[in-house]
C-alpha cells in the first residue's frame, strides 16, 4: 500500500470550495497496524518517493511514572539506551546507525519516552533488530552509568540553571502541579540524579519496557508484509511487563489535580536582567472537547504578529514587553493554559500581573471573532501540512494518538473538534479558565 | 569483500542517478528582471517562495541597517497599519521569515496555494511602499535594545556573537548583521526607505516550490512588485587570519558552564575546489553522536553534553569551528582534547575504520537532502550563491566515495591550524588561570560585544 495523503477541499473562508466535506474525510492515511500477543502494536505508512524511512519508538513512561528519589529515572534511561545491550554491545548501535547515513535521537516527557532514527531503506532489518535488543537486553554497565550520570547533570545545567527560560518553565510546573507526578522535574531532581543507583534504574527498566507499553512506528520506502514479519520475528519474542498495567493504574486522575485553590505568585532569582514571567492556568486533558477550543484562544491571543498580546503589549510607543506568547498544554492526565514574555525594565511586576489578568479576562468578549477563529483554522492548516511534510513528522503524528490516545484514527476526530469549534465555544472556555487562580512565576536578577 | 564492493558501487550508482533526478526537477526561467529557479511538488496544496537579494549587510553604512529594512517592513504602508498589514497575512496563514547575512538576503513566505494571488501580491506592497512609521520605529528600537541587553542570559548565543566578532575582526564580516546596542538608534525612516530601494533594484532570484499551478505568479509578480535587478556584488578579498597567541575570557554572571568556541575565517582560495574535503572533515570532526569531538570529549570522558564543528563558505569568505560548552573545572581539559585531537587528524593518527565510518554517513545519509523540496531549494540558493555548479551536490556521494585519508589530514591541517584559531571562552572569571597554561589570557567585557 502506498502512503497516500489527500485534501480535496478546505474549509476556508476565502475559499471557493463547491463540495463541502469536512478535514478529516479529506484527509486520509493508509496505516497498516499489526499487533502482536506480547502487546506490541506496530503503525506502518509506506512512502517510497525517497529510499529512506523513518522508525520510532514510543514507551509509555515519563516524568510522571516516578516517585521521590528516583526523579528523572526516565530521562537518565534515555540515555542508557544508548549504552549498548547484549547483541549489539557498548557503542555499538550509534556506529551501525551513523556509519549506514542514518541518525538516531530521543526524548522524555512527562508522559512518554520517544526513540526515532532515520536511515536508508537497507537498514530495515538492522535497526529493528537493534531495537528489539536493547527493549529485552539492555546492558547497563555500570562504568557507562556513572559515566553518564555527569552528561546528565551537565544537561540539566544547560537546561536549568544556566538557562532563565528552562528555569521560568521548570518553577511554573513545579507550582502548578506541586504534590502531584507533574510537578517533578523530567530531568530530575540534584539529590536523586546524584545518589540513584544502577539497580533502580533497572528495575525502572524491567517495569517499563516492554512491548506492552510500546508503540512501534514505521514511514517510508518499506514493503509492508516484509516489515511486518521481520517486526513478528524480532519482538514477538520479547515477553511482556506483568507489573505495567498496574503501574498505569495506580496514577488516578485525581492525583493530577492541582492542589492550590488560590492565586500563587513566585518570584525566583536568576540571571535575566529583564523579568521573564509566565502565568498558567489549570484546564484539562488531552482528548478533552474542551481542550480544542482552548488551542484556538491560545492562538488568537499569543500566535502571530496580529495576536491580542502582541498588539497590547509590544506593538504599541512604550511597549511593556519585547516578546509574548501563549499556548495550552494538554497532557495525558491533566492540561494548562499559559502565558509568558519578556518585560522590558522598569515594568512593576505585581501591577502587570494585574493588569494581564484583567485584560485575558477582556479579551473574552474583545478578540473571539468569526474572524479571529476563521484565522486560527487557516493556520492550524499550514502547521498540518508543515508537520506532515517528512516521513519522521508523519511517524510522529501517529505515534502520539496512539499512545496517548490508543488510537491512531483520533486525528479524525481532532479535526473535526477543530472544525466545529465557534466563537461561543471559545468565549465560554475563555471566561472559564481566566477565571480560575493561577501561578504566577517570574525570573529575574533583581529578585531576591 | 567482494560482495560488499559490488553492493556499494551499485548504491552509489543508484544515488547518484536519485541525485540526478532530482537535479533534472530544478526547472530556471526568467519572470521580467527575476530569474526564477522552482520545483514542483504536488504533495500538499502550498508553496514555498524565498526571495534571494544579491545584497547584505556588507552594503550597511552602519550595523544593523539591512535586518532593521527587513525587520519593519510590514510595519505600515501609506494604505495600511502594522496591525492591518499582520492581520491580512495571520488570516491566510501566510508565514513570512526573512535572514540577513553579510554577502545577501533572503524573503520567504510560506502558504497555501489558493492565496498566492493576494499574499505575494500584498509582499509586493510591501516592497514598493514600507513607509516605517516613527511610532513603530521608536517601538522596534526599544525592543531590540531590551533583547540584546537581555543575551547574557543565553550565554551560548552570547557566545556566538563575540565569537564572530574576536575571529572576524580583521574583515568587514566582523561587524554584527543585527545591529548593536550603538547603532539601533540611527536608524531613521528615511534610511530605511532609501535602504529599501537599493534592495528593490539589486539582483534577485526567486526559488519557488508547489503545485504546478503557482506559476500563476508570475503574472503578480511582473505587474506588482515591479522589480529590477542589477547585479551590484563586489567582491571582497581578504587575506588569510593571522596568527593567534591569547585565549579570550568572557566573564559573566552566574556561569556554572564554560561556553567554548575554537575557530577561524576562510578564505575562498583556501576551498576552493575542496568543499567535499572540507564539508567531510566537518563530519568527521562533528557531525553526529560517533564524531571525533562527541567520542572524546563525552563519551569517553563525560566532559560535555554536546559539540559540533563546521566548515561553511559564503561567497567570499567562510568559517571553520568547533563549539561545545563544559563545566567550568573541566574547560581547559576540553581545549587540550580539542587541540590533541587537531594534531591527530593532521598526523593521520585515525583509523581506516572511523574514515569508513564516516563516508558511509555522509554517503548513506545523501538522500535526505530531497526528503523536504523547501530545504532542497534553500540548497540550491547557496550553491548559486557560491557560483557552483549544481553539479558537485549531486555527485556528493562520488566525491566523498573517493577522498583518501591523507586528504582529510590535509584538510585538517589547512582548517584548523592551531596557532591561527580564535579561542573564546563565555565563563566564570576563575577560569583565568587553568586556561593560562594553554595560553596566555586576555579578559573581554561581554558588554563592549552588545
Amino acid at each position: 500500500m502506498k502512503f497516500w495523503l489527500v485534501l480535496f477541499a478546505l474549509l476556508m473562508g476565502c475559499s471557493s470550495v463547491t463540495e463541502k466535506k469536512t478535514l478529516s474525510e479529506n484527509i486520509h492515511i493508509d496505516v497498516e497496524e499489526l499487533k502482536l500477543d506480547n502487546g506490541l502494536t506496530a503503525l506502518i505508512v509506506r512512502n517510497p518517493k525517497l529510499p529512506i524511512f523513518s522508525l520510532q519508538l514510543f514507551y509509555k513512561v515519563g516524568g510522571k511514572n516516578e516517585v521521590p528519589g528516583i526523579t528523572g529515572a526516565s530521562h537518565f534511561l534515555e540515555h542508557m539506551m544508548f549504552k549498548g545491550a547484549k547483541k549489539y554491545g557498548k557503542s555499538t548501535m550509534d556506529f551501525i546507525i551513523e556509519g549506514s547515513g542514518g541518525s538516531t535521537n530521543a526524548y522524555t516527557t512527562n508522559d512518554q519516552t520517544v526513540y526515532y532514527e532515520n536511515l536508508p531503506s537497507t537498514q530495515l532489518e538492522k535497526i529493528l533488530d537493534i531495537e528489539s535488543d536493547r527493549m529485552e537486553n539492555l546492558l547497563l554497565d555500570v562504568d557507562d552509568f556513572n559515566k553518564e550520570r555527569e552528561v546528565v547533570l551537565e544537561e540539566r545545567k544547560m537546561r536549568y540553571e544556566n538557562s532563565p527560560r528552562g528555569q521560568l518553565y521548570l518553577e511554573m510546573m513545579q507550582t502548578l502541579y506541586k504534590g502531584t507526578p507533574y510537578g517533578r522535574s523530567v530531568i530530575g531532581d540534584i539529590p536523586d540524579l546524584k545518589s540513584v543507583t544502577r539497580e533502580q534504574i533497572f528495575k525502572y527498566f524491567k517495569r517499563f519496557y516492554a512491548p506492552n507499553n510500546a508503540t512501534l512506528v514505521l514511514v517510508g520506502d518499506v514493503d509492508i508484509s516484509e516489515a511486518k514479519s521481520i517486526i513478528k520475528e524480532k519482538f514477538g519474542k520479547i515477553s511482556s511487563s506483568p507489573s505495567v498495567e498496574e503501574a498505569h493504574k495506580e496514577l488516578k486522575e485525581e492525583d493530577f489535580v492541582p492542589k492550590w485553590t488560590i492565586h500563587q505568585t513566585l518570584a525566583k532569582k536568576g540571571e535575566s536582567p529583564n523579568p521573564i514571567f509566565m502565568m498558567a492556568f489549570p484546564t484539562y486533558k488531552a482528548g478533552h472537547s474542551k481542550g480544542y477550543s482552548l488551542d484556538v484562544l491560545s492562538s488568537i491571543i499569543g500566535s502571530g504578529k496580529s495576536a491580542s498580546l502582541i498588539n497590547q503589549y509590544i506593538l504599541v510607543e512604550k511597549p511593556i514587553a519585547t516578546s509574548m506568547y501563549s499556548a495550552h498544554q494538554s497532557l495525558e492526565k491533566s492540561g494548562f493554559f499559559f502565558v509568558g514574555g519578556e518585560l522590558v525594565r522598569g515594568v512593576k511586576l505585581p501591577e502587570f500581573r494585574e493588569d494581564l489578568l484583567k485584560r485575558l479576562g477582556g479579551f473574552c468578549d474583545s478578540e473571539i471573532t468569526e474572524r479571529n477563529i476563521q484565522k486560527v483554522k487557516n493556520n492550524y492548516l499550514t502547521g498540518l501540512y508543515g508537520g506532515l511534510d517528512t516521513n519522521a513528522g508523519l511517524g510522529s503524528f501517529l505515534g502520539e494518538r496512539q499512545l496517548i490516545f490508543n488510537d491512531w484514527r483520533f486525528y479524525k476526530k481532532e479535526l473535526d473538534m477543530y472544525e466545529k469549534v465557534t466563537v461561543n465555544d471559545v468565549k465560554a472556555v475563555c471566561k472559564e479558565a481566566f477565571l480560575k487562580p493561577s501561578v504566577f512565576v517570574s525570573v529575574w536578577n533583581m529578585h531576591k | 569483500m567482494k560482495k560488499i564492493i559490488t553492493i556499494s558501487l551499485l548504491s552509489l550508482l543508484s544515488t547518484a542517478a536519485m541525485g540526478a533526478s532530482f537535479l533534472d526537477s530544478v526547472n530556471r526561467t526568467k519572470w521580467g528582471d527575476l530569474d526564477v529557479v522552482w520545483i514542483e511538488d504536488n504533495k500538499f496544496p502550498r508553496f514555498n517562495a524565498a526571495i534571494y537579494f544579491q545584497d547584505g549587510s556588507l552594503s550597511d553604512p552602519f550595523s544593523g541597517l539591512t535586518q532593521g529594512t527587513f525587520d519593519q517592513i510590514s510595519s505600515g504602508t501609506s494604505k495600511e497599519s502594522e496591525r492591518e498589514i499582520s492581520e491580512f497575512f495571520d488570516f491566510y496563514g501566510a508565514d513570512l521569515k526573512h535572514t540577513v547575512t553579510h554577502e545577501y538576503s533572503v524573503f520567504s513566505v510560506q502558504g497555501l496555494t489558493k492565496d498566492i494571488g493576494p499574499v505575494m501580491g500584498k509582499v509586493c506592497e510591501l516592497f514598493s511602499d514600507a513607509q516605517y512609521p516613527q511610532k513603530e520605529l521608536i517601538s522596534y528600537v526599544s525592543r531590540s535594545k531590551s533583547r540584546l541587553k537581555n543575551l547574557v542570559t543565553s550565554h551560548s548565543a552570547l557566545a556566538d556573537r563575540i565569537f564572530r566578532q574576536i575571529s572576524l575582526t580583521e574583515t568587514p564580516y566582523a561587524v554584527p548583521v543585527e545591529g548593536t546596542l550603538a547603532t539601533f538608534d540611527k536608524l531613521n525612516q528615511v534610511g530605511l526607505k532609501e535602504r529599501l530601494a537599493e534592495l528593490n533594484n539589486a539582483k534577485k532570484v526567486l526559488y519557488l516550490t508547489g503545485p504546478s499551478d503557482i506559476k500563476k505568479l508570475e503574472d503578480v509578480i511582473t505587474k506588482k512588485c515591479n522589480w529590477s535587478a542589477k547585479s551590484s556584488y563586489k567582491n571582497l578579498v581578504l587575506k588569510k587570519p593571522s596568527s593567534q597567541s591569547a585565549i579570550y575570557l568572557v566573564p559573566v554572571p552566574g556561569a556554572n558552564q564554560a561556553q567554548i568556541r575554537i575557530g577561524r575565517y576562510v578564505i575562498p582560495d583556501e576551498i576552493k575546489g575542496k568543499y567535499d574535503h572540507f564539508s567531510f572533515l566537518a563530519g568527521f570532526l562533528g557531525g553526529g553522536f560517533t564524531s571525533k569531538l562527541v567520542q572524546e570529549l563525552r563519551v569517553k570522558r563525560g566532559l560535555t553534553y554536546s559539540a559540533g564543528a563546521y566548515v561553511s563558505m559564503q561567497r567570499d569568505y567562510g568559517r571553520a569551528g568547533i563549539m561545545t560548552f563544559s563545566k567550568n573545572e573541566s574547560a581547559a581539559e576540553a581545549i587540550s582534547i580539542i587541540r590533541d585531537i587537531f594534531q591527530d587528524v593532521t598526523a593521520k593518527k585515525f583509523t581506516p575504520e572511523e574514515f569508513k565510518h564516516q563516508q558511509g554517513h555522509q554517503i548513506g545519509g545523501f538522500s535526505f537532502t530531497f526528503e523536504e523540496t523547501h530545504a532542497f531549494l534553500s540548497q540550491i540558493m547557496l550553491y548559486d550563491h557560491q557560483q557552483r555548479d549544481l553539479k558537485e551536490l549531486v555527485n556528493y556521494p562520488d566525491l566523498i566515495a573517493s577522498l583518501t585519508p591523507e586528504a582529510l589530514s590535509q584538510a585538517n591541517l589547512e582548517a584548523f591550524p592551531w596557532e591561527r584559531l580564535t579561542i573564546v571562552v563565555v565563563g566564570d572569571k576563575s577560569l583565568e588561570k587553568s586556561l593560562s597554561r594553554i595560553r596566555p589570557v586576555r579578559i573581554l567585557n561581554y558588554q563592549d560585544y552588545l
